[in-house]
């Protein structure tokens, strides 16, 4: 038997780019985790509060925004493919949809989130959101916002940290994407992939976030 | 042992994402449907811990594709299979659990 080589991991074969992604990932996966599990305990002691705010949600926003994520994951995919294929039109044009969706997706949750904050509060909302307690009025944000109460805390929280990770991960891609147009190109498939990984890290929030914000509330 | 490098059969790729991506929709679709108020308010406790199981399932069904085949772990090697599958196995005990805890209330 050879002696041990740290150079090179025989054994995976997988590359240390995507290694170290998939270790980052699953320290994402326990950071949401948290979020999710106590959203899931303060919904169980709340589930009045829970399901009228629920109702306040605009659920068809999120289904559109739904929709623009899974297809950024495709389009994703495809522009790996594209990439490792040496097809670098056709990788610019994957990769800019898939910037163009995030990019969607940011715009529409700016609109929700603005909704949110312009939204005053009538009595019958004071009583099911807030127990009866109004709001301070002299408050920066009039409207609904995470001090409406426990149920907005966390939707503002959740759905915000997701939104940062979009950010986040749009980042590089706009990068990527304009370094391709350089002399020198962008010719790192690897890292694509693993970017890549992260991105459909991020939908995959999504896809828990949408149920258990937007859908599984009994009807109020 | 799979080889991990499958540059190869990239066109077969494709037709996976765009099996999964229909998938995906069609999922997405039945998640908003289950999700509307079609279930007797008679069934009471029962309608409403429908509503969340078949939330869940429908989540963890299209988690599952995204993951199998958006991810590659159906092509990587299986260990990156085990560094993400216990994560990934906890989430899930997690979130039932905590969900199963609500019949205690």
């Amino acid at each position: 038997m050879s002696g041990l080589s740290l150079s090179h991991e025989p054994v995976t074969g997988v590359p240390h780019g995507k290694l170290a992604m998939w270790g980052f990932l699953a320290s994402e996966i326990m950071f949401f985790s948290g979020f999710f599990g106590a959203f899931i305990v303060l919904r169980n002691s709340n589930l009045d509060v829970f399901s009228a705010s629920a109702a306040e949600l605009n659920k068809w926003l999120a289904l559109v925004n739904t929709v623009v994520l899974i297809g950024s994951s495709l389009t994703m995919a495809l522009s790996i493919l594209q990439l490792q294929k040496g097809n670098v039109k056709l990788f610019r044009l994957f990769m800019g949809l898939t910037i163009l969706c995030g990019l969607i997706f940011l715009v529409v949750k700016t609109v929700e989130y603005s909704g949110k904050f312009h939204h005053v509060l009538d009595e019958h909302e004071i009583m099911h959101l807030r127990n009866g307690v109004p709001p301070n009025p002299d408050a920066l944000l009039p409207g609904i916002n995470p001090s409406t109460n426990v149920f907005f805390a966390f939707y503002f929280l959740m759905t915000g940290f997701h939104a940062i990770h979009v950010v986040a991960g749009l980042i590089p891609m706009v990068f990527m994407f304009f370094k391709s147009f350089t002399k020198g190109g962008y010719n790192h498939p690897v890292k694509v992939e693993a970017l890549g990984l992260y991105w459909h890290f991020v939908d995959l929030v999504w896809i828990f976030l949408f149920p258990i914000l937007y859908l599984i509330f009994p009807a109020h | 042992m799979a080889s991990t490098h499958h540059h190869d059969d990239a066109h077969d790729h494709q037709k996976d994402y765009i099996k999964v991506i229909m998938w995906l929709l069609i999922f997405t679709f039945l998640t908003v449907v289950a999700a509307l108020d079609w279930i007797p308010a008679s069934w009471g406790d029962y309608g409403n811990k429908l509503h969340i199981g078949i939330g869940l399932l429908i989540a963890f069904m299209k988690a599952a594709m995204v993951v199998y085949i958006f991810m590659h772990i159906k092509f990587d090697h299986k260990f990156i299979r085990l560094f993400i599958g216990i994560p990934l196995f906890l989430f899930s005990v997690m979130v039932f659990a905590f969900t199963a805890l609500e019949s205690f209330y």
